[in-house]
């Protein structure tokens, strides 16, 4: 762009030829009329010039600044400026060479990108959400040793905590059909062990014990054997009190009212324990990588026997006390859940039972010379067996499942999560009866 | 002070018919524009430099909904007053 400079005298020779006035009448207009517009700026008012712009007079305050080479503070002062806001008709003809451009949106898919990844982040990561929920517990805890005298506030902590204990039990019925951890406390007294629930095992009575314990759904045969190697579905942790207590976290808060004071505290670190013991499961069930498992669960232990730690500490100088308030409830979780896990293995045979409607599918593939069906359901259902799915969806198109011809489009279907368990030993069952039915016929 | 005004004000200072005010005013204000318009800059002695200057094409990020705006290239008329001018109006009182 050539930025000539026009003087104010080549104004006065271009006006006074299209005017076809004189130089001299041209100049004397031109020095006018910028008198003009001085003395109304002067006079405080804005000049406004049709189709051209607006002059205005502005008041710029004086203002801090540094000596650049002294470092000296220097004040400048304040001044009087004259602004020029153009007219959209001058606007619009100066930027007539981008007049065609128009703002562009780059649309919101990099936002969602950026969402969906921090999401992921967290899915990939659930040993963070770990650490930062234990930490989060310790900071509880402290607090509440540091309170020694009951509060009401405490009561409304623990209605809130109980509503979280709540909400949890939800997530986990939705997504991996846990069982609510049950929590026991053991003591000497084997007559008031009225446990008679066959799934659970006291494998010490003398040494009193929590059991967090979480089965899947699908377990058809329901049994928890305590066991501290198995990973997969127990946390156990040794606890040194001499009460047993059997409840379920709305009755017990009920029963605590004559010793408020301590109980409080008791209640809110069982709830806790349960808390951890719900992450304990949404991280193994979501991840399902077991070779984090075991790391995982040294950290969420080490967390359990501080918080046990904590709890020996506070109760030791008074343990009777609890004796007296201590409390039966059989736990109305397991006859619920003995219902529910026969209303899932049922719903399970059903799927089974039931020929199979495929109208949900999830991708296609174009079948090339090299490819399998097993292939194919290792890379969508993470396991080979399930292939049979697959032929199921593509009858149609597939005459032969040992022979299939390259070129074929071919649609996976979406399936019901529970029908490919590849843990589940009766859809395993159950895919190989159909793989013999379908190879053979 | 409008355009009217203006006009009203100048033809009585050069004794000259308004009309003959308006004309010129309409050329002079003409040939303002077309040079701009050419990307030149004019100055007025005394008074300041009309001059083009182009903003480049910047992002803009909406602060709520976080949408990203591509805002294209633009030219622009920017009037720097001259010193002057400025000198003139040190005089003036400010108030606020």
């Amino acid at each position: 762009m050539i930025k000539d400079k026009i003087s104010s005298q080549e104004i006065i020779d271009l006006v006074a030829s299209k005017a076809s006035v004189s130089k001299r009448a041209a100049e004397e207009f031109l020095k006018m009329m910028i008198s003009s517009i001085e003395d109304a700026l002067y006079a405080g008012e804005q000049v406004k010039i049709k189709n051209f712009g607006t002059f205005k007079l502005q008041w710029n305050e004086p203002r801090k600044s540094v000596n650049i080479q002294t470092g000296e503070d220097i004040l400048l002062a304040g001044y009087h400026k004259v602004t020029f806001t153009p007219d959209t008709i001058l606007k619009d003809l100066v930027n007539e060479p981008f007049a065609h451009l128009e703002p562009v949106e780059l649309d919101g898919e990099n936002a969602i990108d950026l969402q969906k990844e921090e999401t992921s982040d967290i899915a990939l990561d659930p040993l963070r959400v770990f650490t930062e929920q234990a930490s989060e517990i310790k900071n509880l805890l402290s607090e509440i040793q540091a309170l020694s005298t009951p509060e009401p506030d405490l009561i409304e902590v623990e209605s809130r905590e109980d509503t979280k204990v709540e909400n949890s039990k939800k997530e986990y019925q939705q997504n991996i059909r846990v069982e609510i951890p049950d929590y026991v406390f053991v003591n000497d007294e084997p007559e008031i062990l009225e446990n008679e629930t066959p799934e659970l095992k006291i494998s010490d009575t003398e040494e009193p014990i929590i059991f967090l314990e979480q089965t899947e759904k699908e377990n058809a045969e329901h049994k928890v054997v305590v066991d501290e190697k198995s990973t997969k579905s127990e946390v156990v942790v040794l606890q040194s009190t001499d009460n047993l207590e059997e409840a379920d976290s709305t009755m017990f808060i009920e029963s605590i009212k004559p010793v408020r004071n301590r109980k409080t505290g008791i209640i809110l670190l069982v709830i806790f324990v349960f808390l951890i013991g719900g992450y304990v499961s949404l991280y193994l069930f979501n991840s399902g990588v077991k070779a984090c498992s075991d790391k995982a669960f040294m950290g969420v232990i080490t967390e359990l026997v501080y918080v046990k730690d904590r709890v020996c500490n506070w109760m030791c100088p008074k343990p009777q006390k609890a004796l007296r308030t201590e409390v039966l409830i059989i736990p109305k979780d397991t006859l619920a859940n003995d219902s529910v896990t026969e209303n899932d293995v049922d719903s399970l045979q059903l799927l089974f039972d039931n020929p199979r409607v495929y109208t949900e599918f999830i991708a296609t593939e174009q079948l090339r010379k090299s490819s399998r069906l097993t292939l194919i359901s290792l890379k969508y259902y993470g396991t080979k067996d399930f292939w049979v799915y697959i032929y199921e969806a593509n009858k149609e198109r597939i005459s032969n499942p040992d022979d299939i011809s390259s070129g074929t489009l071919i649609r996976i279907p979406k399936l019901d999560s529970r029908l490919i368990d590849a843990s589940n030993p009766r859809c395993m069952k159950k895919a190989k009866e159909l793989h013999d039915q379908y190879v053979k016929g | 002070m409008n355009h009217k005004e203006l006009i009203a004000s100048m033809a009585a200072k050069m004794n000259a018919p308004k009309s003959v005010v308006a004309d010129l005013l309409e050329t002079t204000i003409a040939t303002c524009t077309e040079l701009l318009a050419d990307g030149k800059t004019i100055g007025f002695q005394s008074f300041g430099n009309f001059e083009v200057r182009k903003k480049e094409e910047r992002l803009s990020v909406h602060p709520s909904t976080q949408i990203r705006t591509l805002i294209p290239p633009k030219l622009v008329v920017n009037f720097k007053q001259s010193n002057i001018l400025k000198d003139k109006l040190k005089d003036l009182p400010h108030n606020d």
